[in-house]
């Protein structure tokens, strides 16, 4: 079978081989509201949601520093560990990209595979907007009443 | 706007607590987080200082479940109060689909409600939402207090309407569910795409 070319990959796909490739243990792509579109690689032992929820917060945080000394944000964020580091950087205005990686002689080549694979997936985001299809569309009046309903039964007083 | 992520067929919704330092928002969240089951809430995150004042917010994410296809999750968020922290506030209100607003019931609290909810129009507006359409319930927190201020009293000093407000004792856990269902109620009905 021919490999798929990049151009044809999901965004996990594309993520997957960034891992891959970049030798890193696992990788995140985030909205900088702070919620996960995508992952790959071992998460395992990590809270995912949690995480980007938390990098989000760091990364607006650090924009704002940012400004402070006349820069419009900072691309990329790297935090150095004992044993793993994190490469945080900006892949659109709107979402960025977590990479988790555990022997630090690797950051250059995950500092270019982070490049690289950014493009594609500036790329997916984008087709992901455009091909969105009819089924796709939420059944918005059919939604809300659903939503609605379990509404009253999640939040009610005396629950569990 | 919710985010919507058409691949991987989900919907997440983000629901702020504001309010002045101490007014209760933290306790509200905690006892929310505890009534849920544990299927569908995630672990609660507090970005405290040793005061256990919220320094940046505190967070969990609920899962509602799947709806009509799509999987549906509420991200919980709290602010912190303390006016020094205006910036940090600011950035959690981005991108939010709701806010409830907990006011501090104590007489001598009033105006620090007011200069809090002013803030929050203001940081709204930031973000280019108009405060008066955008979804919010006005939770009046400690009405255990003996000297409670009347229900009714922030709205008139801010001009504002009456219909999405309750009172609430956090720390017993009165009116929290009811405030968390009727803004989640708000939000789910002004969703659109
Ligand atoms: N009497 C009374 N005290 C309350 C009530 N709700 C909260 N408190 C108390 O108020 C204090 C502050 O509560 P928090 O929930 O930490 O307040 P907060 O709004 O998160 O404060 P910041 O994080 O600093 O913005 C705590 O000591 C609570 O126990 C209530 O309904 N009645
Ligand atoms: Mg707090």
């Amino acid at each position: 079978m021919e490999p798929t070319a990049l151009e044809d990959m999901t965004m996990h796909q594309v993520l997957a081989n960034l891992v891959e490739d970049s030798r890193a243990m696992m990788a995140l792509l985030i909205t900088k509201e702070g919620t996960v579109i995508e992952e790959a690689g071992d998460t395992s032992m990590l809270n995912t949601t949690a995480m980007a929820a938390l990098i989000a917060g760091m990364f607006s945080a650090t924009r704002e520093v940012a400004r402070m000394v006349g820069e419009k944000q900072f691309s990329i964020l790297l935090q150095q560990g004992e044993q793993r580091h994190i490469h945080i950087s900006l892949v659109t205005d709107s979402t960025m990209m977590v990479i988790v990686f555990e022997d630090y002689k690797i950051i250059g080549r995950v500092r270019l595979k982070a490049r690289q694979y950014g493009e594609h997936l500036i790329a997916g985001l984008s087709r992901q907007q455009r091909n969105r299809s009819e089924k796709d569309e939420v059944p918005v009046s059919q939604f809300k009443e659903y939503a609605l309903n379990l509404i009253d039964q999640i939040f009610t007083a005396n629950e569990k | 706007m919710p985010y919507i992520n058409y691949e991987n067929k989900e919907i997440s919704f983000k629901i702020v607590y504001y309010g002045p330092g101490m007014s209760g928002k933290t306790t509200n969240l905690v006892y929310i987080h505890k009534m849920l089951s544990d299927e569908i809430k995630g672990d609660l995150i507090t970005l405290d200082t040793e005061e256990e004042r919220t320094l940046f917010f505190d967070f969990f994410p609920l899962d509602l479940g799947n709806i009509a296809g799509y999987r549906v999750r509420f991200n919980m968020y709290t602010i912190p109060g303390q006016i020094y922290y205006e910036a940090s506030r600011r950035l959690m209100l981005e991108g939010a689909d709701g806010v409830v607003f907990v006011a501090d019931s104590s007489p001598i609290r009033f105006d620090y409600n007011i200069m809090s909810y002013q803030m929050m129009e203001d940081n709204l507006r930031s973000y280019d939402l108009n405060p008066r359409e955008f979804p919010s319930v006005l939770q009046y927190n400690k009405r255990d207090l003996s000297e409670a201020i009347e229900l009714g009293s922030l709205e008139s000093e801010l001009g504002i309407g009456t219909d999405s407000t309750l009172g609430a004792v956090a720390t017993q856990g009165e009116g929290v569910m009811e405030t968390i269902r009727m803004m989640s109620k708000m939000v789910i009905e002004q969703f659109e795409l």
